[in-house]
């Protein structure tokens, strides 16, 4: 049965890639935004356009906050992470050089980096050993070379949800002499990041993840000195007889009309995840997934690839495959079952090599703030009928493939 | 003595500083810039009304690194 939208018992386990549903609140931004703020922020001198460059810098404010960053006006507003990173990523190899990755990397860090110089990779690639903290910093220090411009790395792998001690990297970064640059997309609103003590000169962070905002906003946080070169030059309503870009932030890197309705429904999730806490949130899905892995791994024929998730060592995200399905058909299967979910490689094949599913990719849940236990419990028994369905095909020698 | 407008780079320059100055008790409004000189372009300003502390208010803003393009004076 196709998806209605209109009271399907539904159940949304597809919140790596973006959360659904979003809070009232954040909803009711985005109906403020498109009636209250529809006029340009930053452009004329009107009222209406002025409370909306005031709503803008209110999210500017709550971001910094949020991540601790000194100055509001270094939170560059992008349309997601993956235009902060190619906005980061390039910007620090204008001039060559080359950027340490872990082996984690989503292709938002990785297809950048190949952009650059298809025929010679400028990435040395730092293998993660999940636990271990000293192993996983000496792994980067082993990466850099003379050349080396920065290290980027994911905070948390949007497959496994592996976490990475980014203050210990971004440290040793700094040892070098280096810029630190984090993937935020699977944890920002779920792990803290604090831009000054986990030593980040760059965060880059979708809206539309655990900060529940609307899809279709980002921002790049800008800490230090480092001036990055824009990607993509326009008007931004100052120095407009100037043909050359602004040099101060955010207009330096923020080109165009901004999405005042996008920033409007993130500032409005940036609350609701303050109001509830966001030790709170992770500890409660962490636990969710705990309570999934515990019944998973009880199953035959179900594969799981990390340890019990564990807040210390990873970010609510749990992926697994059924022996002898491919996992696509497998996330079809839970579809029909109305359980969303996201198998193949999750647009990092890296992290699938890492943990040996490159030839099978893998089913990946993630919970939200929505999320119940009896919503887990449901997901839990289908995939026991997902599993024992494969046990039975196998017997009877049919081709379990699609 | 006047209104006095620190003329700023960007609206959100203009938006940090008048939250800055009101954290420090000086009242302030922002503005599309009325640029006397013409030679910025577009921008925006702080404007400081007369005796809320001018002087205070733009060693508070360099302080922070709010960089006054020029400086204007009305009544």
């Amino acid at each position: 049965m196709a998806y209605s939208g209109m009271g399907d018992p539904t159940i949304y386990l597809d919140n790596a890639a973006t959360t659904w549903p979003k809070p009232a609140a954040v909803r009711g931004a985005v109906q403020r935004a498109l009636t209250v703020y529809g006029a340009n922020p930053g452009r004329s001198g009107h009222s209406m356009g002025m409370a909306a460059s005031a709503a803008v810098y209110r999210c500017r404010e709550a971001l910094a906050g949020f991540f601790h960053l000194e100055d509001p006006s270094k939170v560059v507003f992008v349309q997601n992470c993956t235009m902060a990173l190619n906005t980061v990523i390039k910007g620090l190899l204008k001039q060559g050089g080359r950027m340490v990755v872990s082996d984690l990397e989503h292709n938002a860090v990785m297809r950048p980096l190949y952009a650059l110089s298809p025929d010679a990779p400028i990435y040395d690639v730092a293998s993660v050993v999940p636990g271990n903290t000293p192993a996983t910093v000496a792994a980067f220090e082993r990466c850099i070379t003379p050349e080396t411009r920065g290290i980027v790395c994911t905070h948390a792998s949007n497959v496994f949800g592996t976490r990475l001690p980014i203050r210990e990297i971004g440290a040793m970064a700094h040892r070098h002499g280096l810029a630190f640059v984090v993937d935020g997309a699977q944890s920002a609103g779920l792990l803290p990041i604090d831009m000054q003590r986990d030593n980040v000169d760059f965060l880059c962070i979708p809206g539309h993840k655990a900060l529940y905002g609307p899809a279709g906003i980002g921002a790049l946080l800008c800490s230090g000195g480092r001036l990055l070169p824009a990607l993509v030059e326009g008007g931004t309503g100052s120095q407009s007889l100037s043909l050359q870009q602004p040099e101060e932030l955010p207009d330096r890197l923020e080109s165009g009309t901004l999405n005042t309705v996008g920033i409007c429904g993130l500032e409005a999730g940036i609350s609701f995840v303050r109001e509830r806490g966001m030790q709170e949130l992770a500890e409660r899905e962490i636990w969710l997934m705990a309570r999934l892995y515990d019944r998973l791994a009880d199953m035959r024929g179900v594969k799981l690839y990390t340890p019990r998730p564990d807040l210390r060592l990873s970010a609510p995200v749990l992926s697994f495959n059924l022996d002898g399905r491919r996992s696509e058909e497998v996330a079809q299967a839970l579809d029909r079952r109305k359980i969303c979910c996201r198998a193949g490689l999750h647009c990092a094949p890296s992290a699938h090599r890492h943990f040996g599913t490159l030839e099978t990719g893998a089913v990946r849940l993630a919970p939200s703030a929505f999320t119940t236990r009896e919503e887990i419990d449901r997901v839990s028994r289908a995939i026991w009928c997902e599993a024992h369905a494969a046990r039975h095909s196998a017997g009877r020698g049919e081709n379990p493939g699609p | 003595m006047d209104n006095v407008i620190f003329n700023v780079s960007s609206v959100t320059n203009a938006m940090r500083g008048k939250t800055l100055l009101e954290h420090n008790g000086i009242r302030a409004y922002v503005g599309r810039t009325i640029d006397a000189d013409g030679n910025n372009g577009c921008g925006y300003s702080i404007t400081v009304p007369e005796g809320a502390g001018a002087e205070r208010a733009e060693r508070l803003l360099k302080s922070a690194g709010i960089r006054i393009r020029s400086k204007q004076w009305t009544d």
